[in-house]
């Protein structure tokens, strides 16, 4: 049994070689031949016979052969040899028809790994698809009051325990930080120094409800979340290998973190990322209950301070809608409880409260929410691309197909089937698209790591990985494959069934056998596609023009922006004016520096606080403003000009007067037009405070936060001064409100080396005064273009990467055509025509076909497309004429190109060498 | 020369059964199924070939070199353990529709 099993895996493998079915037919003949010389024939008549009885020595040959499996991968191995001989015989065809699609696959895998990544990828946790949030918007940081739209998704430390405590249909409620922060480690008894890391505080379930293991040591219990308990933190697996080579001794190990002692006490397992993907994931895990005093938050014990995202696992079988429903009610209990929704307006809004829960296999969907959108777009966009390549390499095979008309015929004519013919060619796209796909995979990796560059610049711990995955490799070679048989058979189809007589029967000449009406119509459709893409990227790239020429209001030039943290190096709130007035004398020590502005946040940075706004003697009106804390200087180091009244003064100082300095849009919101606003007074809402700060001055509308927010109302108020309302709630050493986060300095002339400077310099004010981060103001700026600027850039390399194919696919055309109508050129010279009028000819074809791609399909298409694309778009509506006709000349432009050069060489013909080659 | 269209698949059973009495090659194959059948039966190389390869494939007979009886290099076909159940097999059922057929002609 085992020697047949063994015999028939030696026939799979090993071919039959061919000889010993000769030997063994020959011997059958010399059998017959003897028989017949015993009958009394001559040697040679017998042989004739013997050969003649047997009848087709080939067909029982070729039909033995056939019996064996082996007989499949053997003609398979002849067909791809003769494949790749083929290809390797004519290169230029190849390396064109592989780089097209290499490029049209790796762009698609490309884009296809990210979206795969951000959109379709679940958190690395046991059973994502238990997991539930409470909430479905990214409402972030610090929040209290109402929400216009009555959805929360933000919760206060009461709020979660009151979910905890009365909804038994969650196996786990985890709580998290929203806003992840920063915060001042240096590990004990050690040299290094204190480095500034990112910091989630979260619930002692936390680890628990991803049912995560840890890595070693051990994750929190609800032990650690215990007000007094000692202090704890885990450390992410990224940080503990960069930072400290996966050391054990890690574990158990004290650190400073904000000065004071914290052990660690295990490291969370290697690939976990935190509760939602991010370009800065979090370095540290701390508990919630150390972070009033770890981070002097104060929110974290405010009843109506909401600061938490909730995160549960479901336990199995329990119905959404009605936990919906109980969570609502719940949610309002809770919310009816604090004194913030104790008037008649809070209890409105609490009855209106929802809290809506979501899927939270993928976490909290921050980046999924921002980068969504344009993903998909993107995906449209290389979608396209990846058509225009098919189209080219359709147009590609099929010209092969047809100058190989006459092969085939030979083929044909010595008695090939056509099904051999078809396999064959079959074979041969096949091959190129496997090649193709590998390149493309090649093209796939560059370009996410390249896309991820574009889309987190200088970010050095995205959780995204560039490889593409297994599902990725099987959709590029999908796409390859595919795309290599439905245009590899339709050539293959056309010419085998060319008849051999009709291609054989030389000097078919012709005045209008160009390009099929196939061919053609690809060509259409290729001009039609680049078109929209040109278009659109011209649409983008006005939008980002539009978007970098928003008057911000600041000046940028010779300015740096340092981030530091005054709260972790140690200091107390009654301490900060100080160390501000030492920060400032230090810096003006430093020979070039003009002004050193200190201020809790810059304009142009992803920050935002905000708070109610009442003018004095006038109703409250529900609205609120946004306020910055800057120090003298701070003005002039941002650029921003003073319109009415003064800006701060050496005067203004924690002892004097509240004051505040309002902006244009400040004074439009709460003043009637001509009211002058200096002298008059405000605060938060109420009949105290709403008289706590005078206005002394006007300031023009910088932008804060971003380019886009029109409108927007900000006050100011001295870095210093405590806001009175707070003055009155609590003690200064609680009023975080006073520490500052960024220092601006404006230097006469660029210096390279003011980072190092302003290092040394804080650090000979305290050791542990660390800088978060550096930037010029330039490049905080054109941080928050970065999306723009990527998907505009995407857009221009894809439109390119268009023009190029469809160029190439309308020289590759117009060469085939050239090449079949020489003899027909041959004879209008001969008969008089001039080079002008045969490069007439050849170019009326040419423009005609991008003619109708561009004015019946092309333009249309793209202003059907503009509105989808208009949403990305900054103040653009409907299409843009001048860029429609930008694209529509480049691109004729391009055509022109790309049928001039086979045109030239039509005219460049020798007529009477043309008529002979016949 | 008249000869009788072999039934599809008889062709196999035809040799399977000759080879049960002593390893043969093609041409003896051939030679002996003629006489047998009083020349009734005559293979076609174009297809005796092909079925001899088809069944080595399947595992019912196996192949080997040896001399001939002329001392030439011939290749000589026997039974499997497979072949031999093979053939007990297709006997069974040739017998069961020989019957059959017989009956309904009768």
């Amino acid at each position: 049994m085992l020697k047949e099993w063994l015999t028939r895996l030696r026939f799979l493998i090993s071919p039959i070689p061919t000889h010993e079915i000769d030997d063994e037919l020959q011997f059958h003949i010399e059998q017959q031949a003897q028989e017949y010389i015993a009958a009394g024939m001559t040697p040679q008549e017998a042989r004739r016979k013997a050969v003649l009885a047997f009848g087709g020595i080939e067909s029982a040959r070729a039909q033995s052969h056939e019996q064996r499996p082996s007989f499949f991968l053997e003609t398979l191995l002849q067909d791809v040899s003769y494949a790749l001989r083929q290809l390797r015989q004519s290169r230029g065809f190849t390396v064109t028809a592989v780089l097209t699609l290499a490029l049209g696959i790796g762009a698609n895998a490309a884009i296809f790994t990210l979206v795969n990544a951000v959109l379709l990828k679940d958190l690395p946790v046991v059973d994502p698809e238990t997991l539930v949030r409470v909430g479905n918007t990214n409402e972030c940081c610090v929040n209290w009051g109402a929400n216009n739209d009555n959805s929360y998704s933000l919760f206060a430390t009461d709020d979660w325990h009151h979910l905890q405590k009365n909804v038994p249909e969650f196996e786990e409620l985890a709580a998290m930080q929203s806003g992840i922060g920063q915060i001042t480690a240096r590990r004990d008894k050690t040299q290094e120094s204190a480095r500034s890391v990112r910091s989630e505080f979260v619930s002692g379930n936390y680890f628990r409800t991803f049912g995560l293991k840890p890595q070693i040591g051990r994750l929190f219990t609800d032990e650690d979340n215990v007000e007094g308990a000692p202090f704890v933190a885990v450390m992410s697996y990224d940080m503990w290998q960069n930072n400290y080579a996966g050391d054990p001794s890690v574990v158990g190990s004290t650190f400073w973190v904000n000065t004071k002692a914290v052990t660690i006490t295990g490291i969370a397992p290697k690939g976990f990322y935190g509760d939602r993907l991010s370009s800065t994931p979090p370095d540290f895990y701390l508990p919630i209950e150390s972070m009033p005093v770890l981070a002097n938050a104060q929110h974290v014990h405010i009843p109506d301070r909401r600061w938490l995202y909730l995160i549960g696992r479901v336990k199995p079988g329990v119905a959404m809608a009605s936990l919906q429903a109980k969570i609502t009610e719940l949610v309002r209990q809770s919310f009816a409880a604090t004194p913030i929704f104790s008037d008649a307006e809070g209890k409105r809004a609490v009855a209106k409260a929802k809290a809506v829960l979501s899927p939270a296999g993928a976490g909290i969907q921050d980046m999924q929410d921002s980068y969504g959108s344009k993903l998909k777009l993107l995906m449209w966009i290389s979608g396209l691309v990846l058509l225009i390549a098919c189209a080219n390499i359709a147009n590609l095979l099929l010209v092969r197909g047809m100058n190989r008309q006459a092969e085939m015929s030979v083929r044909t004519a010595l008695g090939a089937m056509r099904a051999r013919i078809v396999r064959q060619l079959l074979t041969e796209s096949l091959v190129l698209s496997i090649i193709s796909g590998m390149t493309g995979l090649v093209v796939a990796y560059a370009g996410t790591r390249m896309l991820l560059a574009m889309a987190f610049p200088g970010a050095e711990d995205v959780p995204i990985d560039a490889s593409p995955s297994g599902v990725v490799l099987a959709f590029a070679f999908g796409v390859s494959v595919l795309t290599g048989i439905l245009f590899g058979l339709t050539p293959a189809w056309i010419t085998s069934k060319a008849n051999p007589t009709d291609a054989l029967r030389a000097g078919t000449r012709t005045t209008t056998s160009g390009a099929s009406l196939l061919q053609r119509s690809l060509i259409v459709l290729q001009s039609a596609l680049a078109l929209v893409l040109l278009v659109g990227a011209g649409m983008f790239i006005q939008s980002l023009n539009k978007l970098r020429n928003i008057d911000l209001k600041l000046n940028s030039a010779n300015r740096y922006i340092l981030h530091f943290d005054p709260q972790a190096a140690g200091y107390s709130p009654a301490q900060v004016e100080a160390l501000y007035r030492t920060i400032e004398e230090r810096f003006h020590t430093i020979p070039g520096v003009q002004k050193a502005g200190i201020s809790a946040y810059t304009p142009m940075e992803a920050n935002n606080w905000g708070d109610g706004v009442q003018i004095q003697g006038q109703p409250n009106l529900h609205t609120w403003a946004s306020w910055v804390r800057g120090n003298t200087e701070y003005f002039d180091s941002v650029g921003t000009h003073v319109l009415m009244g003064r800006g701060f003064t050496t005067h203004d100082t924690s002892t004097s007067l509240a004051v505040a300095v309002v902006n244009q849009s400040f004074v439009k919101k709460f003043f009637k037009p001509g009211e002058n606003p200096i002298g008059r007074r405000f605060g938060s809402p109420g009949p105290v405070s709403s008289g706590d700060f005078e206005i002394v001055g006007v300031v023009e509308d910088t932008a804060y936060n971003s380019a886009t927010w029109k409108d927007h109302a900000m006050y100011f108020i001295p870095m210093t001064q405590r806001i009175p309302e707070s003055a009155r709630q609590r003690p200064i050493e609680q009023d975080t409100g006073l520490y500052a986060g960024a220092i601006v300095i404006q230097t006469e002339r660029p210096m390279d080396n003011m980072q190092s400077l302003a290092r040394q310099t804080l650090a000979a004010i305290n050791p542990n005064l660390s800088i978060v981060k550096f930037q010029t103001f330039d490049e905080q700026i054109a941080d928050l273009f970065t999306q723009d600027r990527m998907i505009t850039r995407l857009m221009i390399l894809f439109s390119i990467l268009a023009l190029l194919l469809a160029a190439l696919g309308l020289y590759g055309v117009t060469s085939y055509t050239v090449a079949r109508r020489t003899p027909e050129i041959g004879i209008r010279m001969a008969l008089g025509a001039n080079r002008g009028s045969v490069v007439g000819m050849i170019m009326r074809g040419t423009m005609l076909q991008t003619a109708i791609g561009l004015c019946l399909i092309g333009i249309p298409v793209a202003w059907f497309c503009v509105r989808y694309i208009q949403s990305q778009l900054y103040e653009t509506k409907g299409m843009s004429l001048a860029i429609l006709a930008i694209a529509t000349l480049t691109l004729a432009a391009a055509a022109a190109v790309a049928g001039l050069v086979p045109a030239q060489r039509a005219a460049s013909t020798n007529p009477s060498q043309a008529l002979r080659t016949e | 020369m008249p000869a009788t269209d072999l039934l599809q698949g008889t062709l196999d059973l035809l040799i399977l059964r000759t080879l049960a009495l002593e390893s043969m090659h093609g041409w003896g194959i051939a030679q002996r199924i003629q006489q047998v059948s009083n020349d009734a039966l005559q293979i076609g190389q174009g297809s005796l070939y092909p079925a001899l390869h088809r069944l080595e494939y399947k595992g019912w007979i196996q192949a080997e070199w040896g001399a001939s009886e002329n001392n030439r290099k011939a290749k000589y076909y026997s039974l499997t353990k497979t072949g031999q159940k093979q053939l007990q097999a297709e006997l069974e059922d040739w017998g069961r529709i020989s019957t059959a057929i017989a009956l309904v002609l009768k």
